[in-house]
This record gives structure tokens, sequence and C-alpha cells, in this order.
């Protein structure tokens, strides 16, 4: 799985572009917050007044709770803990308000003025107001770390009292939607520290978020790992039945997931196995949730050294495989991909699936001049998905007489070698997931395949100006006229499969047991993995 | 002869002969034998993942359509590879290194046995896995890994042997008629240590075999699609509630044939070398 690393803001700085009249007005003034985790609040007689919300985890909690900077798992307990000024509801398609109560763009889309929600505070005390927004958002956006090149459109930020906010944007971008990120768009207090160093202060497992939770305890590497309470003020209150206390657990096998499900133990876990799954199904004290996310395993082919990169190796590859296979072995846990964009996000279009067809493969093979073709290719150590995503490959490849050495990697490992300096030490497939930051696909192109030197992200080391040039016109596209957008990113698409620079191999489904005792849990896929739980209703 | 009916005297030798007989006949008869032997190399079927011990599959179906009787079936040679590399390996290092130790005595007798301890000072599976862990997980680097925690046992075994033999009247006759040393430790010295070698040998057979299941179950030895039984276990933990054919075959098969390979030692060390056995039921 990829895992999110500090990040080059010049990445993305360089996909953001240029100007255009601002289309599209968005607006929202209701109060209350994004119903992402459900909303269902109603209060059940039998509620317990102090209960704990267990999430099981499949990887271990946090690598930084600087919410400038983080960018890994953490995200699961950090939205718990901060709030952003937007949140993106999956199921509306629509930006709803959260610590911004409505939010305005200017006709030329370059002035975004946002108003905040009266009452809302830090857990440090502090009042959340305009200044306390300026000074988060420019902290992020002076660190650089993380997913801070969102905010690349950003050129001032004003306060013209405290309830307002308001952005003066270098180029139209689609403000109200980065404000929803999952990452570097929460609004904290700076003044946290005093006069210490804010940075060194949150790694001692401090927050100062606004959320309806706050840190009670961190310990490091252990199963229990992550322990939160409830802000008592909170804005948007305790009344009626709420889960007052948050453990995150960290428990790597599927099957013991399962049983402490099963046993009480736990409230909700990410991910089992989709045989565990069938079964957690069937139980009579669990439920469950089963949504197509925006999640995608992706086959990167490297186009710049190595067999791959003759075009009509990658096209037999990418032909050789049997996706309808792949979706069979992985029993309802994923979903055909058309094209690299998933269903539900801007720009994706149906028909632009691979289909396997061996014998064009074999003959793309045979006409080449390379013989004995052997390629290397990597992944995440531990993913069982992508384990048989291999032994599949590896089949496939075999029948057209190309060998596939597997070589599954910690993530560390995959990537830097990746990155390596010596063409030689790079692999010739390099297998991740990858998801937006906030729901937008603008993320896969920039990051994926704009040409970067070194490279980051890039891993099929495609260095096309062209691609380049569409890319670098899609946030302002997106912001101005999404007709357009759809449109370049539909060419776009079909340029990457036509020259077969990387393969999408399927979406995931995001497969989630739960005890039945939660109520209002409905699962949002713009924030992976994130559970809402302020907004579950615990019944039991 | 004597050995034979001693052997067959004893039910439960005679029970391990018969499993281990089995495996051996299966490990070379496993192309014919399988229902379906491509699927022991590289086929899939993925569409037929999953499918429950029937008449098509008497073992069912793995998670990519795999049929689990041929991975058994083609298990056997690849555990029996690796424990006949690895007791090659150990022999062929640690016999010399043993009699050397023995025969010689002296300076380099305790040169070579304080390098032995240092090796026996390292719990064997731990020292194979971080060796294992360095070298690229395959067959071949599972059976050296084994190999570098297994010749030292068997340098202390014959070196006590060796030592033995060559203190003994008749090698000390041998020398004053001026025997080459060459010639007592082939006529002598060697011929003597064989017994207590076969015998751990056929010991060790299981031992290995469970540390190569041990290995690859943790991702270190063998490789998809390489039908290996600890690795076919490994694939299918997260089924046993579920799917509980996965992962069953493939651990009776390593049960079977390590209980096999014990009996039979077991049988074998009661004849050829009843002296430890009064040992071990002494101690």
């Amino acid at each position: 799985m990829r895992q999110r690393g500090a990040f080059v803001a010049t990445i993305a700085i360089a996909g953001a572009i240029v100007a255009g009249a601002c289309g599209e007005v968005k607006q929202a003034t209701s109060p209350p917050p994004a119903t992402s985790g459900g909303g269902t609040t109603a209060t059940t007689p039998a509620a317990p007044t102090d209960a704990t919300f267990t999430y099981e985890s499949l990887n271990t909690i946090v690598t930084s709770f600087d919410p400038a900077t983080a960018y890994s798992n953490e995200v699961i307990a950090l939205n718990n803990i901060y709030e952003q000024l937007t949140r993106y509801d999956s199921t509306t398609k629509t930006v709803k308000p959260l610590l911004a109560t409505r939010w305005t763009p200017s006709a030329d889309g370059k002035t975004w003025t946002f108003t905040l929600r009266p009452g809302a505070t830090f857990h440090t005390g502090k009042p959340v107001d305009a200044a306390s927004v300026k000074a988060s958002l420019e902290r992020t956006i002076k660190l650089g770390g993380g997913a801070a090149y969102e905010w690349g459109a950003v050129d001032t930020i004003d306060t013209p009292d405290p309830a307002t906010v308001v952005f003066h944007l270098k180029y139209p971008a689609p403000l109200d939607l980065i404000s929803s990120s999952a990452y570097a768009a929460y609004i904290y207090d700076t003044t946290a520290a005093g006069a210490g160093d804010l940075a060194k202060w949150f790694e001692t497992a401090k927050d100062a978020g606004s959320g309806p939770y706050t840190v009670a305890s961190w310990s490091k590497g252990q199963e229990n790992e992550l322990r939160l309470e409830a802000y008592p003020a909170y804005w948007g209150g305790w009344d009626g039945a709420h889960y007052k206390h948050v453990l995150f657990k960290y428990v790597q096998q599927p099957t013991t997931r399962e049983q402490l499900l099963e046993s009480g133990e736990a409230t909700f876990a990410d991910r089992l196995s989709p045989e565990l799954f069938t079964q957690a199904k069937s139980s009579a004290t669990l439920q469950s949730s089963e949504r197509s996310s925006f999640q995608n395993l992706i086959a990167f082919l490297n186009t710049a050294s190595g067999p791959l990169k003759d075009p009509n190796i990658r096209r037999a590859v990418a032909l050789a495989i049997d996706y309808p296979g792949i979706i069979a072995a992985l029993k309802g846990s994923a979903v055909p991909a058309s094209g690299f964009i998933p269903d539900g996000l801007l720009g994706y279009a149906d028909g632009l699936a691979y289909t396997q067809d061996v014998a064009q493969a074999k003959s793309l093979v045979a006409a080449s001049a390379q013989k004995n073709i052997t390629l290397t290719m990597t992944h995440a150590n531990g993913d069982a998905d992508q384990d048989l995503v291999s032994t599949i490959m590896k089949s496939d490849l075999a029948q057209i007489g190309i060998t596939l050495n597997v070589k599954p990697l910690e993530w560390q490992t995959q990537w830097d070698q990746a990155k390596s300096t010596n063409p030689k030490k790079r692999q010739d497939i390099f297998v991740m997931y990858w998801y937006p930051d906030y729901a937008d696909p603008f993320s896969w192109f920039t990051n994926l395949f704009h040409s970067a030197s070194p490279p980051y992200f890039n891993m099929s080391y495609l260095n096309d100006k062209a691609v380049d040039t569409t890319i670098d016109a899609l946030q302002s596209q997106t912001a101005t006229d999404k007709a357009a957008a759809e449109t370049s990113y539909a060419g776009l698409q079909k340029t990457l499969l036509d020259a077969a620079v990387a393969i999408p191999l399927y979406v995931q489904t995001y497969q989630r047991a739960f005890a039945k005792t939660v109520s209002g849990y409905v699962d949002n896929p713009a924030y992976s993995n994130v559970v809402f739980i302020h907004e579950l209703t615990p019944t039991g | 002869m004597t050995v034979w009916r001693a052997f067959k005297r004893d039910r439960l030798a005679l029970l391990g002969a018969i499993i281990v007989a089995i495996v051996v006949v299966v490990a070379i008869l496993a192309p014919w034998l399988a229902p379906a032997p491509d699927d022991a190399t590289i086929a899939v079927h993925p569409v037929d993942g999953l499918l429950a011990p029937g008449s098509g599959h008497w073992f069912g179906t793995d998670q990519v359509g795999r049929d689990i009787l041929t991975r058994v079936l083609f298990g056997a040679r690849t555990s029996l590879r690796i424990a006949i590399e690895v007791l090659v390996i150990a022999a062929l290092v640690g016999m010399p290194l043993g009699i050397l130790a023995g025969y010689a005595g002296g300076i380099v007798g305790d040169v070579i046995m304080r390098i032995t301890d240092v090796f026996l000072a390292f719990p064997a599976l731990l020292l194979s896995l971080a060796l294992a862990a360095v070298l690229t997980p395959s067959v071949s680097n599972a059976a050296i890994a084994i190999s570098v925690t297994w010749w030292p046992w068997y340098t202390r075994l014959i070196r006590a042997q060796a030592a033995t033999v060559a203190a003994s009247g008749y090698v000390t006759a041998a020398r004053a008629l001026g025997v080459s040393h060459v010639r007592i430790l082939i006529r002598h010295v060697v011929p003597n240590a064989a017994a207590p070698v076969i015998v751990q040998a056929s010991l060790d057979f299981g031992g290995v075999i469970l540390t190569a299941a041990a290995l690859s179950y943790l991702g270190l030895g063998a490789q998809d699609p390489t039908p290996e039984w600890g690795l076919m276990v490994n694939q299918g933990q997260t089924l046993f509630q579920t799917h509980w054919w996965v992962v069953t075959f493939p651990g009776l098969a390593i049960l079977v044939t390590a209980l096999g390979f014990n009996l039979i030692g077991d049988g074998l060390r009661t004849i050829i070398d009843p002296r430890q056995v009064l040992h071990d039921r002494g101690s």
C-alpha cells in the first residue's frame, strides 16, 4: 500500500496552472456537519453513556502527530481530532460545511471567502477564528510536507474580521474541495506550544485540534496504540448517545481482527480478508459495509529502461493479464478498473479497461527483437491481495514467454529501490495502491504521470512533455470548466493506456465489519479508512 | 539381516518406514499421480478458486484455483529435496571436521570445536531465519541457511566417536605397524562413525522438513508457485476458519512426513545404537 511520506511540493505545484473564469459558484449555508459518518444521531434508551469505540487497524496508527505534515495512517485518528474548513460527502458528491459554514468564490475563481462557524474552540481553549485559520494554513504551506502541495494556488490569506477568511489565489482552483482534504487541511492552534517549538510539542503526542476527540495516551509500537477521549466543549455537542472513548488498536492478523470483533473486544475493523468478511456478514453480533472506493491498484511499467522500454512489450504485458480472473480471485473485495480514475470522481469514464488477448500479446512478443524476457516486479510485502495478483500475473506472463520474478518488499525498500539513481537497480514493474488526498483525480496524474526528476511517485519514469502540458492545465480547468476537465482526463487516460505506461488492475472495494451495536456508519471513501466516530451512536 | 529383523519387530519403526516409503514414492511419481500437474508449476484458474473437496478436486482448490492434491503431492519433492540437500551438506562439512578434530586432537581439535561451539550457541531456527532473511528467498537458499545451523551437530557427534576410535588399542597397534593416517581414517574411524551419523541423519530428516516448512511459512523459503507445504499453510492461514482444506492438507502432509521420519529414526537408533537409548531413558 502506498505509504505517504514527506512530499515534495514542487511536483504538484508544477501541475497547477493558470487562469480562466470561474464557471461555478458553490455555496452552502446549512449549519450541520457533513454526514459522511451517516449522521444518524437518534438517541436510544439502551445506549451506554460511556461507550468505547475500538478501531482495529491493519497498520500501525501514528507516524506523526503534526497536522501540517502527517501523511500516513494517522489520518484515521487525526480526522477525529482535527477539523478542516469543509468536508466532502461521497454519497451526495458535495462539499459540506465543517469549521466554515459558507464559502463563496469570486467570479474569476481567484478569491474565496469563507465564513467560520461561531462557537468552535480548540482543545487548548482558544476560539477557532480567522487568525488561527490563517496561521495554521500558512504554517502548513510553509513547512511544505505531506500534502501541502494542495495549497499551491494560494497567494495570500486575509482576515478582514474574526469570522471571515479570504484566500487570494494565483490561479483558479477548487478551494472548497481542497479545504476538505483528508491531509494538510487541518485547522489547529499554532500557539499551543507557547514559546516552544510547535513541531516538537506535537511529537510528544499532544494535539491542538478542534475536533470531537483529544489525545489521551499514545503507546508507540504497542497493540493498544492510541487512546482518545471526548473533548467536552466540542461545538457539535455531546447530547444523546456518543462514543466518549476511542481506542486505535494495531492488529495485523485478519483472523485475530475477526475474532476480536466476534468477541466484542473490538468495534470496527478496517479490513478483513474477503473470506473472513463473508463470515462476518453472517455473524449474529456483527454488521458490515461494502463500498467501492477511490483506491485502485496500479502496476507501473518502467518506460525508461529494461525490456519494458519497448512499448510493444508493455502492451503485451497489459494484454496478457487475466483481469476478470483477478477480480474473481479477490472474491468481492475488488471491482474492475476502467482507466486510472475510480468511479465517483470527476473524469471517470467507461470503456477504458484492458481486455486479455493472449494471442495478440504473444505476437507482440514474437515480433520483438528481445528474447527470453525476464521482468522483476516489486509489491508490498504482507499484502495478501497483492500476493494473489502476483501469482496470477506470473502465470499470465509465462503464457506469453515472459518470466516474472516477484519481489515482495517492505514499502520503504520498494520505494527506495524504485527511486534509485542507478536505473539498473530499479524494477520493471512497480505495484502500489493510490487514492486521492481530496476527492479529485488530479493527484493520480500530477504525482504518477507528470515527469519528475528525480522520480518520486512517478514509478513509470514517464517523461512526456505533451502529457505534462495536459496535466498542468487540469487543476485550473476543474475550477473553471468541468466539462473541459472531463475531456482532458479522458484523453489523458487514453494516451497513457495506449502507450501502456501503467496498468490499472482493479478498484478496491472497502469491506468493513463492525459491531451490531454501532448505528449510523456510512463509509466515506474520500477519507480512506476514516471513521467519523462522533457521528456514530452506540446502541447497546 | 539382523538389523532388518530387529527393525521388523519394532512396529512403530515399521510404520515410520512405510510412511517414508510412501512419501518417497509420491515424490518420485508425483507427475503421474497428480491430477493436474500444471498446477504445481505455473498454471492458475482464478474462477475455480476455493472449491471445496469433492470429486473434481479431492483436496479442494486454493485461492487461485490450483488443485491442492496436486500441490501436496509435488510438495513431497520439495521437502525431500531440501532435507537431502541439508543433510548432505551438513554431513559433508560436519563429518570431515569432526573426524579431524577427534583424530588429530590438540590445538587443531580445540580450534574446530570452539568454532563449532560458536555456531551451536545460536538457536538453530533463529540463525536459519537470519540467514534466510539476508539471502534471496528460495528453496536452495533455505537449504543453505538450514545447513549452516545443522553441520555443527555432526561435527560434535563425529568428534566424540573419532576420538574414541583414535584412542583404541587396535588403532594404536595399526599406527605401531606403520599404517598411514589416511588408511586408519578410511578403514577404522569412518566406518565406526557411520552408524551414529545414519541414526542422526534419519532423526534429522523430520527436523529439517519442519524447519524448511517454518522458513517457507515465514516467507523466507520457497516462493510461489513452488509447491511447498509450509508456504501453502502460509497462503491459507487466513482461510482456516472459512476454507479449512487450504491449510489442513499441507499441514497434515508436514505432520505425517515428520512423524514417519522420526519413527524410523527412533527405530534405527534403538537397533544400531542401543547405548544412546539407554542413556536417554536413564537421563
